[in-house]
């Protein structure tokens, strides 16, 4: 799912002759994992720290479509954050302890490899340090290159929570490591749509708080709540156009009657019955082993 | 967070603290008076209930998603407890080592686990291990190791600490499923002396239900996260006016609805894994019915082994008086031609035979080699293995059976 409004940004895809030299990343897709870390990392700053860096782990893969225009895709799996300090005189990341936490990951996560680097702090924060750190990375990701993603919590006045992915490309008559500009790339998100789904309807209680675990009745129940407020709608829609207050949509029209013209005439047909023995006979055999189950261990414990 | 960060320091500077006492500030009353109530350095409050950060969420949904294998999906939980709630702020992985070298991986596993703790602590991260997660299919989380593990964290952790399982099949279907657990005292007991036969299972009255004990478990989305999830959740317009209408609104978080899919298409697999446990049941009750047997036996063997030898000994202590006698005898003539008495080896020998029959249970057993008693801890996993499957495969079929119904309501 893309994140955020399309952008009017042009990629421009330079041919290369040689298929040895990388291509720049067309596209991210960032794991909500690796937000929701730069997040926690965000919370845990010191007080004297504008904003927080990290490094982003994944996987790169490049597809060639037949129209000659290679996909260079970047999946972020997971970040981590990273110990720096930056004033007006100089910027300075801890590079050891940056080594060690990627040798920790690549225990367990063998296959991920450094992709790139986070900051917090929106676009205003993309200065003449982000430059160097974007070169300092550029060197770790070496043949390929660096990519930056840039969180905006959304806390700072009249700034948005957001997700930005940029890549770099040098500037000037002589490239210089702290001259370069960063082009904005299309940034993904990817997710278990189940564990997305808890936290948001988590995040939409008014305490924060949700008691675990749900039953599968319940989910069902509010999902059914769902779509009865969505039919309500569109009943309203439909009535407000016959009567004339609206003119109608043809596109929507069409939509309306593909989705709701399904029938469901297969389920009547034998089909019904058959699955509703089939069931019920999951159900009578599950009773029926749970309470051997419960038997049996009673009986371990009697026959001492 | 910012109450879990107060509480690390002010768990940090408490020893002083409860030295002058806190003073008490009236105004404030939604802030109690002083920590020191829900503080406990000593671990003295029980905890009541387990709450899940939203990363830590993620990051096992993740993990357990990612694993090669289900059983191999854990890792450790890090957080901080107040006042009876488990707080658990942050998680990490933990290798998989393939156990040909059950020495060499655990060590290297310890090496890892130390030094991430270290360097999560340097970025201002928790680092105190609570517990351990667990990633499982369909319910079935019994297994040996996840009890030994729990074991060690008992003894070792503040709280003893919890596992929170996570079941895989649940998450797959829509509803993401975390449970916390803590093994029961009377379990703990028994593990302890290693001791699962028959007899020690009805003194600790145990069935696989009361193995674990299960915590409350709630989970938490801090204010930040709530808002970046608001933000995100928000549909944004397409700038093209002719856009069709499922390409009008953009949002990265479409609404979904899978949880109304009527094909909840696990049953196959879980009906499988019923009958593979059911046939590793069978198997354990026919060694521990052999065992049983062979005890039998032997100790058969072994009680006309002794019988024998009592017979022998009464025959034995029979002639053995009359050789005291004749011995007497001739002691007496000895002593009454002024020689010193001999040594009565007969008596003494007679008598170590008659020491002997006290103690003569354990060298009967020596000799026939009696095997232990079977641990039924085994047979007993897989019991509760076997009841969490057939439940999972009953709520499954209750709800399906609803949706079947349900999608006759309006067409009928």
């Amino acid at each position: 799912m893309p994140l955020g409004p399309p952008s009017s940004a042009i990629h421009i895809q330079t041919p290369s002759v040689n298929q040895n030299i990388p291509r720049t990343p067309t596209s991210i897709t960032i794991h909500p994992v690796a937000l929701f870390s730069i997040l926690d990392h965000y919370l845990r700053r010191k007080d004297d720290q504008p904003r927080v860096i990290g490094t982003l782990l994944g996987t790169r893969t490049t597809s060639y479509s037949e129209s000659s225009a290679s996909e260079n895709e970047i999946h972020v799996h997971s970040s981590f954050a990273v110990l720096h300090s930056e004033n007006s005189e100089q910027v300075a990341v801890d590079m050891e302890y940056h080594r060690t936490m990627f040798e920790l990951h690549s225990k367990v996560h063998p296959k991920d490899v450094i992709v790139g680097w986070y900051s917090t702090g929106g676009e205003g924060n993309l200065n003449t340090y982000s430059a160097l750190i974007q070169n300092f990375y550029g060197q770790e990701t070496a043949p390929n290159m660096a990519v930056h993603v840039n969180l905006s919590t959304g806390l700072e006045e009249g700034t948005k929570a957001g997700v930005k992915g940029y890549v770099s490309s040098p500037v000037g008559v002589f490239p210089k490591p702290e001259n370069c500009v960063f082009v904005p790339i299309p940034v993904h998100l990817q997710f278990e749509r189940s564990g997305v789904d808890l936290l948001t309807s988590t995040a939409q209680l008014p305490s924060s708080i949700s008691a675990q675990p749900t039953s599968e009745l319940e989910l069902l129940e509010s999902s059914l709540q769902n779509v009865a407020e969505m039919l309500d709608r569109v009943l309203a829609y439909v009535r407000s156009v016959l009567s004339g207050e609206v003119e109608g949509d043809p596109a929507l029209g069409r939509y309306l009657m593909d989705t709701l013209g399904t029938s469901t005439d297969d389920l009547e047909k034998g089909g019904f019955t058959s699955r509703l023995q089939d069931t019920l006979m999951f159900s009578y055999l599950s009773s029926l082993v749970r309470s051997q189950a419960e038997v049996s261990s009673r009986l371990a414990l009697v026959t001492s | 967070m910012a109450a879990q960060s107060m509480a690390a320091a002010l768990a940090a500077t408490l020893p002083a603290a409860s030295a002058t006492p806190v003073p008490v500030a009236p105004t404030y009353e939604a802030i109690p008076a002083s920590m020191s109530k829900v503080i406990d350095v000593e671990a003295e409050i029980p905890l009541t209930s387990v709450q899940l950060d939203g990363l830590v969420v993620s990051k096992i949904l993740k993990h357990a998603r990612e694993a090669s294998s289900i059983a191999n999906a854990h890792g450790l939980l890090l957080g901080l407890d107040l006042d009876g709630t488990l707080e658990v702020s942050n998680s990490f992985p933990l290798p998989y080592h393939v156990a040909d070298d059950e020495d060499k991986s655990s060590k290297s596993v310890a090496r890892y686990q130390a030094s991430m703790l270290r360097s999560l602590k340097e970025v201002q991260a928790d680092d105190g291990v609570v517990g351990f997660y667990q990633a499982s299919s369909l319910g079935a989380f019994f297994s040996q190791r996840l009890i030994d593990t729990q074991a060690i964290h008992q003894e070792k952790l503040r709280h003893g600490g919890v596992v929170v399982v996570h079941d895989v099949s649940q998450t797959a279907r829509g509803n993401p499923h975390f449970r916390a657990f803590r093994l029961t005292t009377s379990f703990l007991d028994a593990y302890k002396k290693f001791n699962f036969s028959a007899t020690s299972l009805a003194s600790h009255q145990l069935t696989f239900s009361s193995i674990l004990e299960e915590i409350p478990l709630k989970i938490r989305t801090n204010p930040l996260l709530k808002l970046f999830l608001g933000e995100l959740g928000k549909p944004t317009h397409s700038p093209l006016s002719d856009a069709t209408p499922d390409q009008a609104t953009i949002s990265a978080l479409p609404p979904s609805f899978s949880s109304l899919n009527l094909n909840s298409g696990s049953s196959t697999k879980n009906l499988e894994q019923i009958a593979e446990v059911l046939d590793n049941y069978r198997t354990e009750e026919g060694n521990i019915g052999y065992i049983t047997r062979v005890i039998a036996r032997e100790k058969a063997k072994a009680e006309a082994h002794i019988a024998k030898r009592k017979e022998e000994n009464s025959e034995r202590i029979s002639k053995g008086t009359f050789l005291k006698l004749w011995w007497q005898r001739k002691v007496d003539d000895h002593v009454s031609k002024g020689l010193a008495p001999l040594p009565e080896e007969d008596v003494s020998f007679i008598a170590i035979f008659e020491m002997s029959g006290s103690s003569k249970v354990q060298q009967a057993y020596r000799l026939f080699r009696i095997p232990n008693e079977p641990s039924r801890l085994e047979s007993m996993l897989l019991l509760g293995q076997l009841d969490a499957l057939a439940k999972s495969l009953g709520e499954t079929s209750a709800s399906s059976l609803v949706k079947l119904y349900g999608t006759t309501a309006g067409s009928g």
